[in-house]
């Protein structure tokens, strides 16, 4: 094999270990340096991102929560109070409704008291009044006939007679 | 079939340079290892000043093997790990590039040759035992005994885990040389099929080529990089924490 050949040993050696005694040397004074700095720094902002990345999210989070909470205290609030314009409004409709019924008999009494005292006033006035018709036509039929005694005590009964029918 | 398969490794000198005894003459290898550096200095660089929060396709492609790299560390080695950055980092980048630079039709393959696979294998496991007998003194030695074994199991379990050790380097270099010998001669193969054969069947090898280069450039090349890479890490982290991993099996 060719490669077994000792006589190109020392060059091969020689230029072998001066190549990379120089590749070393120019790579670790000027290169790897500044890569791997780069490295670094892109690792190092990568990492940053995602930190700010994951604290973004949890602000979030807790935002979120905290308007949750918010919302969910507003719904609760806004069913107390409708459920106190409910009762607030059973209740005015209640008291209305007894006060109009209150009212209502209070009418009611009233004009059955009026036509109670009307119809009272009506028998009086008609009592009266037949009383006098029947006392003037007693006095012309009866006129010379009877004393005036007499005449009280028929005037009298026709009325009493009068009265009790009508009460009937 | 003129040429042999194995003709693509063979290697001749350019312009022949002797220091002070040394053979250090330029050959094809040789620009391939400079061709290397330059492309991966030019990413790299290219990269590595750019500094765009919203990188581009050049900083992109860096950045990737960038932090491939650094994940390969802190899984197998952790955070202290990450000292070893620029040595790993320029092997697996320096392994990575031959690989695929090689396998451009025309350029040579530097992690074929057995000698370059085996200095880098020598030299990361000479580093581990320095790192793991510097770090923990003669308790290091304890690295041949697994956790938990029991006193009479020693004198077998040692021999045994003496050899597992000797057999990293070895296995290490053999490893990424044979695999890019391998897909190499396959590819040499398939195209002096190619060149052979009459026109009518010739597209058959020629299909298969492409099919092996795909596979080469997509999935060995980067692979065998990558193994030769993250043993290198386990070896150094096994040498830093001493047990604190499980041994690895070859």
């Amino acid at each position: 094999m060719p490669q077994f050949e000792s006589q190109f040993f020392s060059t091969l050696i020689f230029w072998e270990v001066v190549s990379f005694a120089i590749l070393f040397f120019v790579l670790y004074k000027f290169a790897f340096p500044g890569i791997l700095s780069i490295l670094e720094e892109r690792e190092k902002k990568i990492k940053d991102s995602l930190d700010q990345a994951e604290r973004h999210r949890s602000e979030a989070e807790r935002r979120l929560k905290e308007y949750e909470a918010k919302l969910s205290m507003a719904a609760k609030e806004a069913e107390g109070i409708l459920a106190a314009a409910k009762e607030r409004a059973q209740r005015l409709f209640d008291e209305n409704e007894q006060r109009l019924s209150a009212e209502a008999e209070r009418i009611k009494g009233e004009a059955t008291r009026e036509i109670e005292h009307e119809r009272r006033k009506a028998v009086q006035d008609i009592r009266n009044q037949t009383t006098e018709l029947a006392l003037m036509v007693a006095e012309k039929v009866v006129q010379r006939s009877l004393t005036e005694a007499d005449q009280r005590k028929f005037a009298d009964d026709a009325l009493e007679a009068l009265s009790k029918s009508y009460q009937r | 079939m003129e040429e042999s398969p194995l003709h693509p490794f063979e290697l001749h000198n350019y312009v022949p340079i002797n220091l002070g005894g040394l053979d250090i003459s330029i050959n094809k290898a040789v620009i391939m290892m400079w061709v290397v550096v330059a492309v991966v200095t030019f990413l790299m660089i290219k990269a590595g000043s750019a500094r765009q929060l919203v990188p581009g396709k050049v900083q992109s492609l860096a950045e990737i093997l960038v932090d491939f790299i650094r994940n390969m560390i802190l899984d197998t080695m952790g955070k202290d790990g990450m000292k070893f950055f620029p040595l790993i980092a320029t092997l697996f980048l320096f392994i990575l590039f031959c690989n695929w630079l090689g396998l451009i039709p025309g350029t040579y393959t530097v992690t074929s040759q057995i000698i370059v696979t085996g200095v880098f294998a020598g030299a990361i496991y000479v580093l581990s035992l320095a790192l793991g007998f510097a770090l923990h003194g003669m308790k290091f030695l304890g690295i041949l005994v697994p956790p938990g074994t029991p006193g009479w199991m020693l004198p077998l379990m040692v021999p045994i885990e003496i050899i597992s050790q000797l057999a990293r380097p070895v296995s290490l270099a053999v490893r990424l040389f044979a695999n890019m010998t391998a897909g190499h001669t396959i590819l040499a193969v398939l195209f002096g099929m190619v060149v052979s054969l009459p026109f009518y069947v010739s597209w058959l090898p020629f299909a298969g080529t492409l099919f092996v280069n795909t596979l080469e450039v997509c999935l060995i090349a980067p692979i065998q990089a990558y193994i030769f890479t993250i043993l290198t890490c386990v070896y150094l982290g096994d040498a830093v924490t001493l047990h604190g991993h499980s041994e690895h099996a070859h």
